[in-house]
């Protein structure tokens, strides 16, 4: 590959100069651009998720039925469910990525700059989608983000419209993907092979393959959904010789993977952080990427844990049992390295190391739960109790949101310019930190004595812990709104201009360019040397 | 060599083929787990079930006594059966020593209500069983089922224990 070619096909597409105004982000092909742009919407579908889950803290506040009918309870957690995942979490981890891998790996770009854009404008339509479906006769979908048949083939409109939404979402995801790893393995600086990439780079190529095989999965299991609502087909009406236990086979084929798909990511970004922050390389880069690996190739064969209660021959509930125990293996060596990257190094607490280190904590607590939940008998017990909504908020919200917070203020210096104010970060971290176990710990409890999930109503002895819950989660989202108005305060300048390596131990390569970054870097790929010294990060020189 | 761009648009092909196969898998699944269900014996979903209350779903159970050399194996795990129809159900006995046995096979069901329901013509339940050594034999159970079916009932299993007769 010669840097002369590279340069060529860079100019045709993006070297003019970037247009003003909404232009801007509608045309936008730069990958900084496409970031911000994946960013904001990822945070504005946050809030609408969050408003939803308080819509749901709010009923559950007290038992009775308070605020809402049964059916729009339903709607609400079903739509909080799907914007959390499509919506927030997983646009915001492609736009992490967008924005930093150019940056990481030495590339001038992404591969394909006008796909980004689109895969980021189809975003808005499928939200808009799922909004909409709330306001059409019958309702929005409530039957769970999970979908399942019969409910979901016998329910309204607004089932379609989310299937639409889907569908688009599924699209945008695989175009993401395609460009992800055709930038990772195409466009690194000279120098940079595949076992000296930053994690970051790792997690985000193996997670994008993940997407490739898995979201055309689901896509396909909403197709059949659509074709048995509307065109007479049978793959899951019993009536007509097909079977809804299909479906959540389908489902779960997709649906386990993606649950990687939203912690893999954050495995990267605790990757990168905590050895900046403890001034040691990280400890057993190699042995983080074959776990990488490993959990990845795992994920395919452990759907069957989600359906332990659904019957299953005895021989089937010990294989998926057994592999699931399985993945702790990789994930238990990633929380030993992190830990030993910490081990005697020269820790400083800044915001995003706290949130990394908070992120290996709390993940830890909900990867421990899971393992209790692997266990066939005990599931049987468990499935559908606020035990398994404690345990995926442990690593959902601890897991992938924690993550994407100590991202953001980790590299907000170098989007913006200008460095965050510390105390303000280290606030919105311990406030998260306590509301969100205030919120979610009881939620242990609730399920051990049997409190099921998805319901507006409850049996008068769970009360006292549904308050507390109910309380804590206002309060974390009122912390959120005060992370806003951080951002902003960042933006418009925040406690000064930062410099191009604001943190002590950054040795990647995005702290080579200016902060913030300009629009168009590495146009040139890095030199041998500046790569060079970008490998110190992970000892692989 | 060839430009970036192409390599670049290369890998984007094949990456979208793999993503166009892997739609096609998630129909695939559709006929690969009915032909699971069939090998492996797993009960599914029937539109028998829905079409009609007035069906009662009969589950078969065999069990064998600690001791007794033989085995049974109920060749049609769960049956539909319809009101006023009959109900044919097969298993198969096997000897697995090398001596002839003597066994009677005793029936049960649960759940009593069930009793009325169902009135049995013929089963292998009713006499002796004399199996030489390694025979294997199909027998049968014909039920037949009430006019009519109480719609709340749902199902009924029928279970044969194997016991040696004291010779
Ligand atoms: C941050 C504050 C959050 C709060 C207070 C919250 C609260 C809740 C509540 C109360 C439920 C309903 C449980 C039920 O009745 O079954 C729920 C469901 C759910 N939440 Fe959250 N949640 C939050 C964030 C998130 C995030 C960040 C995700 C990320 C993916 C997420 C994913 C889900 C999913 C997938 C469901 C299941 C929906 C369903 O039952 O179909 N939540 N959440
Ligand atoms: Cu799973």
């Amino acid at each position: 590959m010669s840097s002369d070619t590279l340069h060529h096909t860079d100019h045709g597409l993006a070297t003019h100069h970037p247009q003003g105004g909404w232009q801007r982000w509608l045309y936008a092909t730069n990958h900084k651009d496409i970031g911000t742009l994946y960013l904001w919407f990822a945070f504005v579908m946050f809030i609408t998720g969050g408003v939803m889950a308080l819509g749901i803290r709010a009923e559950l506040f007290q038992p009775g039925l308070q605020y809402w009918q049964p059916e729009f309870f339903n709607q609400l957690t079903t739509l909080h469910g799907i914007i959390m995942v499509f919506g927030a979490i997983m646009p915001a981890f492609t736009g992490l990525a967008n924005w930093m891998l150019p940056l990481m790996i030495g590339a001038p770009d992404m591969a394909f700059a006008r796909m980004n854009n689109w895969s980021f404008w189809l975003l808005p339509p499928a939200a808009a989608l799922l909004i909409i479906s709330l306001f059409v006769p019958g309702g929005a979908a409530g039957g769970g983000w999970t979908l399942y048949p019969p409910l979901s083939i016998q329910s309204g409109m607004g089932m379609d419209l989310a299937i639409f939404s889907i569908h688009l979402l599924g699209l945008s995801s695989i175009m993401g993907s395609i460009n992800i790893i055709t930038t990772v393995l195409n466009m690194r600086a000279p120098g940079m092979t595949l076992l000296k990439m930053p994690l970051f780079a790792w997690t985000s190529l193996v997670t994008a393959y993940l997407l490739i095989a898995v979201a055309p999965v689901l896509a396909g299991a909403v197709t059949m959904l659509l074709t048995d609502r509307h065109f007479d087909t049978h793959f899951f009406k019993a009536a007509g010789g097909g079977d809804p236990v299909l479906f959540q086979h389908i489902f779960w084929f997709f649906g386990h993977p993606e649950v990687y798909i939203m912690a893999l990511p954050a495995f990267g970004i605790v990757s990168q952080i905590i050895p900046v922050f403890s001034r040691k390389p990280l400890f057993g880069y190699v042995s983080m990427v074959y776990a990488t690996c490993s959990i990845a190739i795992l994920s395919f064969m452990v759907w069957g844990h989600h359906m332990f209660a659904v019957g299953m021959p005895a021989t089937a509930q010990l294989f998926f049992m057994f592999l699931t125990m399985l993945i702790a293996v990789p994930t238990g060596v990633k929380v030993f390295n992190w830990i030993a990257t910490m081990w005697q190094g020269s820790l400083t607490f800044e915001t995003p190391m706290l949130f990394a280190i908070g992120f290996v904590c709390l993940f830890t607590v909900g990867g421990f739960s899971g393992l209790i939940l692997s266990i066939a008998p005990v599931d049987t017990q468990m499935h559908d109790t606020y035990y398994v909504v404690a345990h995926f908020h442990y690593v959902l919200v601890a897991g992938a949101l924690f993550s994407l917070f100590a991202a953001v203020y980790y590299w907000l210096p170098k989007w913006t310019g200008y460095m965050y104010h510390e105390g303000r970060g280290k606030f919105h971290f311990w406030w998260s930190m306590i509301w969100f176990n205030v919120t979610f710990f009881p939620m242990h409890f609730l399920g051990l004595a049997g409190m099921p999930r998805r319901i507006p109503d409850y049996a008068l002895q769970f009360t006292d812990f549904n308050a507390i819950a109910s309380v804590g989660a206002f309060c974390f989202g009122l912390g959120q709104i005060f992370f806003f108005f951080n951002v902003i305060h960042t933006i418009r300048g925040g406690v000064g201009p930062a410099p191009s390596s604001p943190w002590e131990g950054g040795n990647t390569l995005e702290w080579e360019v200016p902060s913030p970054a300009p629009h168009h870097t590495w146009e040139t790929p890095p030199d041998l040397a500046t790569v060079q010294r970008g490998l110190r990060a992970q000892a692989v020189e | 060599m060839t430009s970036l761009a192409q390599r670049n648009q290369k890998m984007a092909i094949k990456l979208a083929v793999i993503a166009l196969l892997m739609f096609g898998f998630g129909y695939a699944l559709s006929p690969l787990y009915v032909a699971f269900c069939k090998a492996l014996g797993i009960d599914q979903a029937q539109a028998s079930i829905t079409q009609s209350s007035a069906a009662l779903r009969l589950e078969f159970d065999t069990n064998v006594a600690s001791g007794v050399a033989a085995t049974i194996q109920a060749l049609d795990t769960v049956q539909m059966a319809q009101a006023g129809g009959i109900v044919k159900t097969r298993f198969l006995l096997a000897n697995t020593s090398d001596q002839p046995l003597k066994l009677r096979a005793i029936p049960s069901f649960a759940p009593v209500r069930a009793a009325g329901l169902l009135q049995k013509l013929e089963c292998f339940c009713f006499d002796e069983l004399v199996l030489q050594a390694n025979e294997r034999r199909e027998v049968t159970v014909v039920l037949l089922v009430a006019d009519q079916l109480p719609a709340e009932m749902g199902a009924a299993t029928l279970s044969y224990s194997l016991q040696a007769v004291a010779q």
